[in-house]
C-alpha cells in the first residue's frame, strides 16, 4: 500500500529518507546470485537520491537512438544528466550526486557527497576524486597548460581547496563566485572530480615510470599528458574502461556504427518504491547519415529522437506515426530568438556604424519587421513573435519586454527614421548621410533556406521604410571572419542561447563578453583576451551591461541577482541591440509508443535543459 | 615489357610526391583548421568551447606549427607506414579506416559485376539490332539511367524497399548485426542491403558502358573483315563472337583502371545518402571537417591506386589485344 500523495510529498523532501526497501533489478539478478555483483542494498549509496516523480516504471528493455557521428557518444552524458547539482524542470537548482551543499557568503562552498556512493566499477566515489582533479589535473602544468578552468577563478584567483573528510570537500574563494554551482549543473558540466583510481595509472606523478612509458608508446601518443587526456573522456564518453557516475555506461569501443550503453549498477537514484534507476537496461545508439535520420525515424528505427530532426520534418514525421509506432510531440525550443538580425555596432563602414549606434534607427528597423507574417508563412503560426528576450518558462519572463519595439508599425518606424535625418530619394529609397541609397547587405551562413526565406519577408516589409535589404549567403567560417573584422554590416543568427534563464544563471550573454556576440564582436573580443585584441566598449548602454554582468558575479543573494537581471533585460528591450524575429519555435520530438515517462509538453534546450536531461531519461521506461 | 613496367613505376614516384604536396595544400586552403570547424560545430549545438582547452589541443595536434613542418611530418610518417592521426575520431588513421575498406571492396566489386552482366548483353543487342525498336527502347532506358541523379534514385528505391519488403533504410545490414561476428543470417542481411546501392551506383556506369560497347561494336561491324567473314559464309553468331566482340571488349578491361580508385572514393555520394559503412562518406566527412591527416591519407591512397590501376589495365590490354602489344613495341 502506498501512502496518500499528500503525505508523500513532504516525506521525500527530508534528505536521507528512503521510502521503501531497495528492490533488485531483474536483469542483474544472475550476476548478484553468482556473486559477481553485490546486492542492491550494497550498491546504492547509504542515502540514495530518491526521485518522487520517477515511475512507477518497469525495469528492462533497450532504447534505440539515432545519431549522426561517433562523437555523439557524448549525448549519453547529456541525456544521462547525473550532475553534482542539477536543474529541475522548473529550473530550481538542487543537489543530485551531492547529498547537500552549504554556501557561506556566496564564496565558501562545502560539498557533501553521498557516503557509500560508488563508481560504475564498484570503487568508492570519495573526496580523493576531487583532490585528484584539483591538484593533479587542474593544477598540473602538463595536463592544464593554461591553469584551472575559468569557472574556477574569481578575478583570476583560484579557490582554496580542502578535504574535510572522506566525503566532504570545501572550495573557498576570496570573493563570491555565483557561477560555480550552475556550472556544475551544465549540460556540459564543469567536472571537478575524476575517477582517480583508474586515471592514476596514466599520471606521471602516480604511475610506475616504466609501465607508463610503455603505455604511451603502445597507444602512440606524444606524451603521458596526451594519453591521460585520451583516457579521461568523461564528457566525450567513449572509453568503456573509464568508470562513470552516469545512468548508462559505454560498452562499445570506437570506431563503430553502433554504440551500446548498459546500466550502471551503482547508480545513485531510486524511485519511491525502491527500484534502482535507470529503468531501461540498455541504450543502443545507431549511427546514420544526418540527412537520413528523419527518414529512418519515420520508419520507426528510433524510440526517442529529437536531435537531427528539424521543424520542417514535422509533416513528414506525422505521416509515419501509424506504421512507425510513434507519436510526434512538439516541444518548445529555448533560445531567446530562433532567428535574429545583428546590426554590427563595430562595422568598418563609418556611416552605417554610426547609424546602427543610433537607437532610433535600431528601433525603426525592429518596428519595420512584420513578425506575424514570418510566423504564419514559415512556422505555421506556431512560433512566438517578439524581440530577443526571455521566453515563457523562465522565472524572469516578461511579455512586455519581449514585445517592446517589436510590433509592426511602419508609420512609427518612418517617423523615427525621418527624425534620424535620412531623407527619401526619388527612387523610393532613403539616402544615407553620405548620399548613398540605403541598401543594406545582410549576410547569412546560408546553411538552410529558412534564413533566406525570412530575409525575403523582411526585405518586403523594410521596403516600406525605404531600406532595401540584400541577402548574401556565405560559408560559415567566412561569415564569422567578416563579422569579426567589421566587414559585414548585418548578419542573421539565433538569439541568446539561454532564453529560459533564472536569476541564478549567468547573464554574460547579455553583456559584451564574447566575440561570438555578433552585434559587438570587437568589444567581446576585448573582454575575452583581457584587452590584448579588439576594442574597448565606447557606448553607454553596452558599458552599463558590462558593469552589471560584473556586479552579478559579485552579487550576494538572489534578490540582488534578480534586480541585476531585470535591469539588463530592460536595457536590451529599450535599446534593441539585436532585432529578434521569432522564438520558441517547435522541436519535433519523436517518442515511441512503447516508451513511457516522457512528458507531453516540454522544452528542448541545451542550457539549461541538456536536451532530454532535465526530464531525467533514467525515469523513462519501456512498456511490454 | 619489363623495362616498360619499370619505367612506369619510376614515373609514379615523383607523381605521388607532387600529388601529396597538392593534396596537402588543397586540404589546408579553406579558412580555419580542424579545430575551428570543431568549435563551430560545438557552437551550432549550443555548446561552448573552452579556449584554454582548444589551445591545448592545437598544440597537441601540432596545428600551431608552420605548414611545411606539418607536411614534412606527415610525409615522413607515411614513408614509415604511419598514416597519421585522425582528429575527428581521435584514433590512428589506419584504425579508423579498418574494416570499412572490405565493405567498400565488396560493394564496388558487386557493382562492377552488375555493370558487366547488364551492360554486355544489352550493348551487344543494341549494336546488332541498330535502330530497331529494341535498340531505341534500351537506349532510352540507358539515357534515363545516365541522367537520373544517383542520390534521387537511391532515396526512391530505399523508400520502395522499405514499404514493399520491409528492408531497413540505409546501412549495409540490419542494425542488430553490426559488431556481430559473420554468420549466415548476417551475410543474408548484407546481401539484401546490397541490392539498392549496387543498382543505384550501377545504373550510371551501366548506361555509359552500353554506349561504349555499342559504339565500338558498330565500328567493328562496318569493317571489311566482317564483310569478308560473312561472304565466306561464317555463321552469324560465331562470326560476331569470334572477331568484332573481342575487339570491342577493350572498354571493359580499360575500366579496371578506374575501378580501383572508385573502390575508395567512388559512390561516395550514394553511400552518404544511404549511410553505408564504406570509405566514401568517411572521406567526405574528413574533408568537410578538415581532418587533414585522414583526408590526406585517403587522397594519397586514391592517387596510388589510380596509378597502379592504370598500369594494371594497360598491361591487361596489352595481353588481350595483340595490336596494342605490337604497336607499343614498334614505337620503342
Amino acid at each position: 500500500m502506498r501512502p496518500p500523495a499528500v503525505l508523500l510529498a513532504p516525506l521525500v523532501l527530508v534528505p536521507g529518507l528512503s521510502l521503501a526497501d531497495p528492490v533488485e533489478t531483474p536483469s542483474l539478478l544472475d550476476r548478484v546470485r553468482s556473486g559477481a555483483l553485490p546486492p542492491v542494498e550494497r550498491r546504492l549509496p547509504a542515502v540514495p537520491h530518491v526521485d518522487p516523480e520517477a515511475g512507477p516504471g518497469r525495469h528492462g528493455g533497450s532504447l534505440r537512438l539515432l545519431m549522426a557521428k561517433a562523437k555523439d557518444t557524448r549525448q549519453m552524458v547529456v541525456y544521462g544528466y547525473a550532475r553534482l547539482m542539477c536543474y529541475t524542470p522548473e529550473l530550481v537548482l538542487e543537489p543530485d550526486i551531492l547529498e547537500r551543499v552549504e554556501v557561506k557568503g556566496g564564496r565558501i562552498f562545502t560539498l557533501h557527497l553521498r557516503p557509500g556512493h560508488k563508481w560504475s566499477d564498484g570503487h568508492p566515489f570519495t573526496a580523493e576524486d576531487f583532490r585528484y582533479w584539483w591538484e593533479d589535473v587542474a593544477n598540473n602544468s602538463e595536463l592544464s597548460p593554461v591553469g584551472p578552468p575559468a569557472a574556477m577563478l574569481v578575478d583570476g584567483k583560484p579557490p582554496v581547496f580542502e578535504v574535510l573528510g572522506e566525503t566532504v570537500v570545501r572550495y573557498s574563494w576570496e570573493a563570491p563566485n555565483a557561477g560555480f554551482l550552475p556550472a556544475l549543473a551544465g549540460a556540459r558540466p564543469l567536472y571537478i572530480y575524476r575517477p582517480s583510481h583508474y586515471l592514476r595509472r596514466f599520471h606521471a606523478a602516480h604511475a610506475a615510470p616504466g609501465a607508463l612509458v610503455e603505455a604511451v608508446e603502445k597507444a602512440r601518443r606524444r606524451s603521458w599528458a596526451a594519453l591521460h587526456n585520451k583516457r579521461d573522456s568523461q564528457y566525450k564518453n567513449d572509453n568503456p574502461d573509464l568508470p562513470t557516475l552516469q545512468p548508462w555506461a559505454p560498452e562499445t569501443r570506437p570506431p563503430s556504427d553502433r554504440f551500446v550503453f548498459t546500466r550502471n549498477p551503482y547508480y545513485h537514484r531510486t524511485d519511491t518504491a525502491g527500484r534502482q534507476l535507470p529503468y531501461i537496461d540498455r541504450v543502443v545508439m545507431n549511427i546514420a547519415a544526418s540527412g537520413l535520420i528523419p527518414a529512418k525515424t519515420a520508419s520507426g528505427a528510433s524510440d526517442l529522437q529529437a536531435r537531427y530532426l528539424r521543424f520542417d520534418n514535422v509533416t513528414f514525421l506525422k505521416q509515419g506515426e501509424g506504421p512507425g509506432g510513434y507519436k510526434v510531440r512538439l516541444w518548445r525550443t529555448g533560445k531567446g530568438a530562433h532567428a535574429a538580425l545583428y546590426p554590427n555596432l563595430n562595422a568598418a563602414d563609418p556611416v552605417w556604424r554610426s547609424l546602427f549606434r543610433d537607437r532610433r534607427v535600431r528601433r525603426a528597423l525592429s518596428l519595420g519587421i512584420y513578425r506575424e507574417e514570418v510566423n504564419e508563412v514559415i512556422y505555421f503560426g506556431l512560433a512566438l513573435t517578439g524581440n530577443n528576450s526571455l521566453l515563457p518558462g523562465s522565472p524572469l519572463y516578461d511579455e512586455a519586454l519581449r514585445q517592446h519595439w517589436a510590433g509592426f508599425d511602419p508609420d512609427a518606424a518612418n517617423a523615427l527614421l525621418d527624425e534620424a535625418d535620412l531623407p527619401w530619394s526619388d527612387d523610393g529609397l532613403r539616402l544615407l548621410p553620405d548620399g548613398r541609397p540605403a541598401e543594406l547587405i545582410v549576410e547569412t551562413a546560408g546553411e538552410s533556406t529558412e534564413e533566406t526565406d525570412i530575409l525575403q519577408l523582411v526585405h518586403d516589409s523594410w521596403l516600406k521604410l525605404g531600406i532595401k535589404l540584400h541577402a548574401k549567403p556565405l560559408q560559415r567560417e567566412l561569415l564569422r571572419n567578416r563579422i569579426f573584422s567589421g566587414q559585414a554590416l548585418m548578419s542573421v543568427w539565433s538569439g541568446w542561447e539561454n532564453g529560459l534563464a533564472s536569476a541564478a544563471m549567468s547573464p554574460a550573454e547579455l553583456a559584451p563578453t564574447g566575440q561570438q556576440q555578433l552585434q559587438w564582436p570587437k568589444w567581446g573580443q576585448y573582454h575575452e583576451t583581457s584587452g590584448a585584441a579588439g576594442e574597448p566598449v565606447d557606448m553607454d548602454g553596452p558599458r552599463r551591461l558590462y558593469a552589471l554582468n560584473d556586479a552579478w558575479r559579485r552579487a550576494d543573494g538572489p534578490e540582488e541577482r534578480r534586480r541585476i537581471w531585470r535591469e539588463m533585460l530592460e536595457i536590451h528591450a529599450e535599446e534593441v541591440f539585436v532585432l529578434g524575429i521569432v522564438g520558441g519555435i517547435r522541436q519535433p520530438v519523436v517518442v515511441s509508443d512503447r516508451l513511457r515517462g516522457v512528458p507531453e509538453e516540454g522544452y528542448y534546450n541545451w542550457e539549461p535543459g541538456a536536451h532530454f536531461g532535465i526530464f531525467r531519461p533514467d525515469r523513462f521506461w519501456l512498456a511490454e | 615489357m619489363l623495362t616498360y613496367v619499370v619505367r612506369r613505376l619510376c614515373i609514379a614516384v615523383p607523381t605521388l610526391a607532387v600529388v601529396s604536396a597538392i593534396v596537402f595544400v588543397i586540404i589546408q586552403l579553406p579558412p580555419g583548421d580542424y579545430l575551428t570547424t570543431y568549435i563551430a560545430e560545438l557552437q551550432s549545438q549550443g555548446e561552448a568551447a573552452d579556449s584554454g582547452k582548444i589551445e591545448f589541443l592545437r598544440r597537441q595536434y601540432g596545428l600551431d606549427q608552420p605548414l611545411w613542418k606539418q607536411y614534412v611530418f606527415w610525409v615522413l610518417g607515411m614513408l614509415q607506414g604511419d598514416f597519421g592521426y585522425s582528429f575527428e575520431y581521435d584514433l590512428p588513421v589506419s584504425d579508423v579506416v579498418g574494416d570499412r575498406i572490405w565493405l567498400s571492396l565488396l560493394l564496388n566489386f558487386s557493382t562492377v559485376i552488375f555493370i558487366w552482366i547488364v551492360a554486355f548483353p544489352i550493348g551487344f543487342y543494341s549494336a546488332t539490332h541498330q535502330y530497331s525498336w529494341g535498340d531505341h527502347g534500351l537506349t532510352f532506358l540507358g539515357f534515363l539511367g545516365l541522367a537520373t541523379p544517383n542520390f534521387l534514385l537511391a532515396l526512391v528505391l530505399m523508400y520502395l524497399l522499405r514499404i514493399e519488403f520491409g528492408i531497413s533504410i540505409g546501412g549495409l545490414m540490419d542494425p542488430e548485426y553490426v559488431e556481430q561476428p559473420m554468420s549466415w543470417s548476417k551475410a543474408g542481411s548484407i546481401a539484401q542491403h546490397l541490392i539498392v546501392p549496387v543498382v543505384v551506383i550501377g545504373t550510371a556506369g551501366t548506361a555509359g558502358m552500353i554506349r561504349r560497347l555499342r559504339a565500338n561494336l558498330l565500328d567493328e561491324l562496318q569493317k571489311q573483315y566482317v564483310v569478308t567473314g560473312r561472304a565466306k559464309g561464317l555463321p552469324n553468331l560465331r562470326l560476331l563472337l569470334k572477331y568484332p566482340v573481342r575487339m570491342s571488349l577493350n572498354p571493359f578491361v580499360a575500366d579496371i583502371g578506374n575501378m580501383l580508385p572508385q573502390i575508395v572514393s567512388g559512390s561516395a555520394i550514394v553511400s552518404m545518402v544511404m549511410s553505408l559503412p564504406t570509405t566514401g562518406p568517411m572521406l567526405i566527412e574528413a574533408l568537410r571537417s578538415q581532418d587533414m591527416y585522414l583526408a590526406g591519407s585517403f587522397l594519397m591512397f586514391l592517387s596510388a591506386l589510380t596509378i597502379v590501376g592504370m598500369l594494371l589495365s594497360d598491361l591487361a590490354l596489352a595481353l588481350l589485344d595483340p595490336r596494342i602489344r605490337l604497336g607499343g613495341g614498334a614505337q620503342r
